[in-house]
């Protein structure tokens, strides 16, 4: 489960979040949508750690920056980094050593075939496409089997297959109950996946929406309801 | 650790077999080799003509080294600041389960081959220059290695990671820093009002007791001398209070909370480091590290159309940079311009020498430092300069028009300085400044040339090998020119000859490098 209680965060004296609170339950699959300058990415990298933040981050009921609440989070970013001068393979040994797992070298060779990154193994980081730097982070996520995870607009850059691959993986996430969070502009991408959304505007949450409330009303067209954004005939092709 | 060493380990071994394959490194390789060989001898004479040459010296020169590096570590530490943290650190090392101590543990692991490499040569050089016994060496080395990594390390920990609420006590550190530089000032401007300026009395400040009271970087001090000039009382008070404060910092390294509430800053720099490097290798020397870059108000009217639009939009570019044309170069330039006037007063010129050591220096400076990649690089990568409806050639001349503008200014500073003192005739001196000019256009279009013809077949290690391969080939036969026209008749035709045949080949580089903006991808 992930749960942030009344997060805030300031940079120098622009107020990015302001006591935003919401919570994915194990199992849930919850999509953080708003338009661009909306807070998403300080969310996101609060909970990911990556910035100081007032209020509190909770990773299945321990405090984000618990070593143990780390062990069972993965994070993808929105754009991926490697390390130029370590494989993809290195990359996927690395995690398992920084997370101290229990991994056999048939796991890893089942994650990388999925993706389609079986031949590319031995390719160093700064040889790699876009997409394939998001597929081994991807990998190197899913490699931690985490009960909670994080991806940041993960679909960018991925090819249909790729796409394909991940809905179903965040599926079968979701189905072995661990909790995912997705922050996405690509609504069509997600509207089949989605259990809970939060709708963010101007560093605050405008509406939590849950599967059972809304039904069969479209993810589109609910932003632009909440965000008031995006007028009705610019939406009609 | 086992993460955090196999992290180290890999991206060592790798580093180690990806500049193997670059011939560049060999290049490098041996200019190293070539500076290892020329400083300690050119070293040796100066420090044996000034009475240098002694163990009391080893320990003032270090000493002299320490004023300047540990109150900076203090001070970088304390605004985090120092610590070389790349994105893939901040995607995969900060949101994983291995502590921030540890993560700041190999930031500063990056930083321990240089250091070994430094302090070996450290070590050499004081046994060869500065006859220090081998024994003192080797206990110097083991000591900066390992004791001194030691206490840097954990003062790194706390200044870097502690996560203190108020911003004033960082603010203490910096200014506690500040003091440690203000009182080794205070006893120098001692040591100058008693003892006026002389090689003596500096000597005397730099071994001074009073320095190796001074905290923190003075025990450091006591520990030198203790090690290179023998024990004193001040010097062994030094060095116990050096062992106690280096188990007080563990100790409370060892003991300090620390989050990861840095991860923060070290992003940041991250983001910044990044963007740094990437400027740097498309030859832009304007970014600084931290510092964003700021761009006035410019405009510029543009005259023409076609590829002229190209060096319009670079001219604006430019007036809009702080420095406008001028950067890292030109002061590159201008420094080695004053250093051949001062060799020439100095020592009176260098024989035969002499007419070819401001186009002896220019090639040096030319062929080893200046990066002439900048903007035209960045033209070629943009998918819209093969929109523009205009013709190749033109393109490459647009494109690449203002560094021919900077290599003037940049032809100038280095000949003028030492065409003055020299009294070199105005023919002269303009062959000169048309010979950088010249050979700056060779080096930009070879490099043009290497991309045009090498393309993305052999790499960026191809293109580095044709690069070096042509332009070694164009500079021995521009030489050579040179050499017989010196023979046949005098300066100004060996000048003649060298331009002559340089503009030639540059020419000719010129047409191979249009290839460049027919199709985004050449080869």
């Amino acid at each position: 489960m992930l749960e942030v209680i009344q997060l805030s965060k300031k940079y120098g004296s622009t107020l990015a979040v302001d006591k935003v609170s919401f919570r994915v339950p194990d199992g849930r699959v919850g999509i953080l949508l708003g338009p661009n300058g909306a807070g998403k990415s300080t969310v996101i990298k609060s909970i990911a750690g990556l910035l100081r933040f007032e209020g509190s981050i909770r990773i299945q009921g321990l405090s984000s920056r618990d070593m143990e609440a780390k062990r069972s989070f993965a994070y993808v970013p929105e754009i991926p980094s490697m390390y130029e001068a370590l494989t993809v393979r290195e990359h996927m040994e690395f995690i398992k050593r920084a997370y101290g797992l229990n991994v056999g070298d048939q796991e890893t060779e089942r994650l990388l075939e999925r993706f389609e990154l079986l031949d590319k193994q031995d390719k160093l980081g700064n040889e790699l496409s876009k997409g394939m730097m998001q597929k081994v982070s991807i990998c190197c996520a899913l490699l931690v089997s985490p009960k909670v995870i994080l991806l940041d607009e993960p679909m960018v850059g991925l090819d249909p297959a790729a796409i394909k691959e991940l809905k179903q993986v965040v599926r079968e996430l979701r189905d072995n109950g661990s909790t995912v969070l997705i922050s996405t502009h690509m609504l069509e991408m997600v509207k089949e996946l989605w259990d809970v959304t939060f709708v963010m505007d101007k560093g605050n949450i405008l509406g939590t929406y849950t599967r059972e409330e809304v039904g069969d009303e479209d993810l589109e067209e609910l932003f632009f309801q909440v965000t008031g954004s995006g007028k009705e005939e610019d939406r009609v092709e | 650790m086992g993460a955090i060493f196999y992290l180290y380990r890999r991206i060592f071994v790798n580093r180690v077999k990806m500049a193997l394959k670059k011939p560049i490194t060999y290049v490098y390789l041996l200019f190293v080799l070539l500076y290892a060989v020329m400083i300690p001898f050119s070293l040796q004479v100066m420090l044996e003509e000034y009475g240098m040459d002694s163990p009391s010296w080893m320990a003032a020169v270090l000493t002299a080294f320490a004023f300047w590096v540990i109150p900076g570590n203090l001070i970088a530490y304390a605004k985090r600041k120092g610590l070389i943290y790349r994105k893939s650190d901040v995607h995969f090392l900060f949101s994983s389960p291995v502590t921030p101590k540890k993560i700041l543990l190999y930031a500063h692991l990056k930083n321990l081959g240089i250091q070994t490499v430094l302090n070996l040569a450290v070590a050499v050089l004081g046994a060869l220059l500065f006859h220090v016994g081998w024994l003192q060496v080797t206990v110097y080395f083991v000591f900066s290695i390992l004791v001194e990594n030691l206490l840097e390390g954990g003062i790194m920990l706390l200044l870097y990671g502690a996560e203190w609420k108020s911003p004033k006590v960082r603010q203490m550190v910096v200014k506690g820093a500040y003091a440690l530089v203000a009182m080794f000032v205070a006893v120098g401007i001692y040591f100058y009002i008693t003892q006026g300026l002389s090689l003596a009395s500096v000597l005397n400040f730099l071994n001074s007791d009073l320095v190796q009271m001074v905290p923190v970087a003075g025990w450091y001090i006591a520990v030198l001398h203790l090690i290179f000039t023998g024990p004193t009382a001040v010097n062994l008070a030094g060095t116990a209070a050096y062992f106690i404060f280096l188990a007080a910092v563990l100790w409370a390294a060892f003991r300090m909370r620390c989050t990861g509430a840095y991860f923060e800053d070290a992003m940041k720099f991250a983001d910044d480091y990044e963007e740094v490097l990437v400027s740097r290798r498309q030859g832009r020397t304007d970014k600084r590290l931290g510092k964003r870059t700021r761009y006035g108000t410019a405009r510029v009217t543009y005259k023409g159309t076609g590829a002229k639009a190209l060096f319009y939009r670079q001219l604006l570019e430019y007036r809009k940079s702080r420095f406008f044309i001028f950067d890292l170069n030109t002061g590159a330039a201008l420094i080695a311009g004053v250093l051949i006037a001062y060799l020439y007063l100095a020592e009176g010129g260098m024989g035969e020498l002499t007419p070819f050591m401001i186009p002896g220096v220019s090639a040096y400076v030319i062929f080893i430092f200046t990066t002439l990649s900048g903007k035209w690089a960045k033209e070629i990568a943009s998918p819209y300069t093969y929109l523009i409806p205009d013709t190749a050639f033109r393109k490459l001349w647009y494109a690449t028009a203002i560094q021919h503008i900077q290599a003037l200014i940049n032809g100038l500073l280095l000949t003028l300085p030492g065409a003055v003192v020299m009294g070199m005739s105005p023919l002269t001196a303009a062959l000169c400044v048309v010979f950088y000019v010249v050979l700056s256009a060779n080096k930009l279009y070879a490099l043009a040339v290497a991309e045009a013809l090498t393309g993305n077949i052999l790499g960026r290690v191809g293109r580095q090998l044709f690069q070096l391969f042509i332009q070694g080939i164009v500079i021995g036969f521009a030489f050579l020119g040179a050499f017989v026209g010196f023979l046949a008749g005098g300066l100004n035709l060996a000048y003649f000859l060298m331009i002559v045949f340089l503009t030639l080949a540059t020419v000719l580089f010129m047409l191979a490098a249009a290839l460049n903006f027919y199709k985004l991808e050449t080869a």
